[in-house]
């Protein structure tokens, strides 16, 4: 008989980390060893309430916890962060194919984040960072409303700014007394020589709004749509291109994706709704 | 292949009863639906002339069913045996799309395959034409070629039974006491019988009958009207999903039993409004038109594309449930004269 593949591995949530008023990650430790690629999803089930798509945001290095950084969006979100530490949880996958960090090799990566769309980000940044010679460099723009709905503060502002081969910019739409940063979404802060466009490739997550202009942006900069790289969330359910929740056009998000080169996607009419 | 002769229905299926649950043809109206067989009780066995109301999915992948438990987890049970009489090769056609979907190599469903593996399929020859079949506009006839254990052929006096597999020929085999040969002439009166009804199928289409592939209609007709036109008399109550026995998608949820946490697997529509909706309140379709656009692309685009076969059997199952009257074989139709009308300009244009 084969292994049932609609049924989690068991887990523990072990640590809870507030992130922004709307945003925790939760560390989360399963049963059995748990191997990712950075990019793929995990199908996480507060038993008896639902079940959600998360990337995680820690590195695929890790195999016996890892983090998912979660916003409070709908009704398994509300739920999971009423969670306490020592919850049991579920999880499903890994799903789908992940970030091609091979085809990376020898490129300068150009990462353009929004809001909580640095979760999957930051495991890709830190898969990255691990092997950090294999890239020419690494350029991170990242933008969120306010200062209070940055993410990994500790490391945005601290670690990743000091690293070797990393150039890291910040901003917020809507500043506050503290901020000396820039001012203005996360387009504003891109400009066309911060990266060689013919050697690069692009990294886009974020929310859907962000997605598209940003995508839009990184064409203006003359990025070819087949070196824009865009994480797509669609309604993942069964995770294994079958239930037909996220279909965009012939793709299945959960198993073609959820990683699109724009070039796959730019056809389809609706890829931002 | 092994084709035997049997004059009287019932000694054959009891035999088959006596070695697995059986589910017959029962006639429900105008229509026919599956009931379980018992032997004893006296039920009228029927030859379903064409085939029954409901999708044959239902016996592979139920309308709801229990798909994980936590904390402990939980595996498919073994499934016993059964049999099923009076599937058409329509029906046929849809199990091998199911398959597709649910048997593929790296994410097969356990329970899809267990029931698939001890399903009995026991076919029969199509006597009619139904007011809505189309199967002939997929390639379809009215007979079954393969994907059988058994094909029951009704001829004069009795029925040709054909074993399509090993799992038929065991069976005839171990039961040659119930059959007898078939009588020189049979074979031929079957297949008259066969070539009649892939005339009247091929009369009652001819109109809807195009010499385009259905991909490339549909496929040029994706920013069509026809989709928002059709969506007008549309009341999204899904029934063309739900009877569809290729329509595979599903829901997953949780939910709380009295000593554990289930994961439930049900089916859902592609025709609901908040089907492919998002939490955080984005929804790719949330026109009723695009949705109903994105069923045609599906069925006769996306699939295909993946898998090498439509996504369609022309059962009409999708016809006879549309409240709203909505007829695929009218819609496809009209994508059909587009097209046509769009080539035409174009080879004008051309000139």
């Amino acid at each position: 008989m084969n292994k049932n593949l609609y049924q989690p591995v068991n887990g523990e949530i072990i640590e809870i980390i507030d992130e922004s008023p709307t945003i925790k990650s939760f560390v989360v430790a399963p049963e059995d060893k748990f191997n990712f690629k950075t990019g793929q999803f995990v199908e996480l089930t507060l038993p008896g309430e639902g079940e959600a798509p998360f990337t995680p945001s820690s590195s695929p290095a890790q195999t016996d916890k890892m983090e998912i950084t979660i916003m409070k969006a709908g009704r398994v979100t509300a739920l999971l962060h009423q969670c306490q530490k020592g919850q049991k949880v579920g999880i499903r996958g890994p799903y789908g194919n992940g970030y091609p960090i091979d085809d990376f090799v020898g490129k300068e990566i150009y990462i353009v984040g929004g809001g909580v769309g640095l979760a999957p980000i930051r495991s890709l940044f830190l898969t990255l960072v691990e092997r950090i010679k294999d890239f020419k460099s690494i350029v991170c723009r990242y933008g969120a409303k306010t200062p209070a709905d940055l993410i990994y503060k500790d490391t945005l502002f601290g670690s990743w700014q000091k690293i070797d081969g990393v150039d890291m910019k910040l901003t917020v739409d809507e500043a506050n007394d503290g901020w000396d940063g820039n001012v203005g979404v996360v387009t504003t802060i891109c400009k066309p020589m911060d990266v060689d466009i013919k050697n690069g490739a692009a990294v886009i997550c974020g929310p859907p709004i962000m997605m598209k202009f940003a995508t839009f942006k990184m064409l203006e900069f003359g990025f070819k749509p087949k070196d824009i790289y865009l994480s797509m969330e669609k309604n993942m359910s069964c995770g294994v291109g079958k239930c037909g929740h996220c279909m965009i056009g012939k793709y299945y998000v959960c198993k073609d994706g959820p990683v699109f080169t724009y070039d796959q996607l730019k056809d389809y009419p609706d890829i931002w709704d | 292949m092994k084709t035997v002769f049997i004059n009287k229905l019932k000694p054959f299926l009891d035999a088959v009863a006596g070695w697995c649950e059986l589910y017959i043809p029962k006639k429900a109206g105008k229509h026919y639906v599956y009931s379980k067989y018992d032997p004893a009780g006296g039920a009228v066995v029927e030859f379903n002339e064409i085939r029954v109301c409901t999708p044959v999915k239902e016996f592979l992948f139920p309308m709801h069913e229990l798909a994980a438990t936590f904390p402990k987890s939980f595996e498919p049970e073994d499934i016993k045996p059964f049999a099923v009489f009076g599937l058409k090769n329509c029906d046929l056609r849809s199990i091998e799309i199911l398959d597709k979907v649910f048997e593929e190599e790296e994410f097969e469903d356990p329970f899809y395959a267990a029931r698939r593996k001890n399903m009995f399929i026991i076919s029969s020859d199509c006597t009619e034409v139904g007011e809505s079949c189309f199967c002939n506009l997929f390639k379809g006839e009215g007979f079954a070629r393969v994907g059988f254990d058994l094909n029951v052929s009704k001829v004069e006096g009795g029925f040709i039974i054909e074993a399509g597999s090993q799992k038929g020929r065991d069976f005839i085999e171990e039961h040659s006491g119930l059959f007898s040969d078939v009588q020189p002439g049979l074979l031929t009166q079957r297949d008259e019988i066969r070539d009649q009804v892939n005339k009247q199928l091929a009369q009652k289409n001819a109109e809807f009958q195009s010499d385009a592939a259905i991909r490339d209609i549909v496929e040029n007709g994706q920013d069509s009207d026809v989709f928002d036109f059709e969506a007008r008399n549309c009341v999204e109550c899904q029934g063309c999903t739900r009877v569809c026995p290729t329509c595979h998608c599903f829901y997953l949820y949780d939910t709380k039993r009295k000593d554990y946490f289930a994961k439930m697997k049900m089916w859902d529509s592609c025709m609901r409004m908040a089907y492919a909706a998002v939490a955080g309140g984005a929804n790719p379709n949330k026109v009723l038109g695009d949705r109903i656009r994105h069923r045609f692309m599906h069925k006769f685009v996306y699939f295909l594309d993946r898998y090498g076969i439509d996504m369609c059997v022309g059962c009409g199952r999708c016809v006879d449930a549309d409240v709203s009257g909505m007829d695929l074989r009218v819609v496809l139709k009209e994508l059909d004269k587009e097209f046509k009308d769009k080539n035409r300009k174009k080879a004008k244009a051309a000139k």
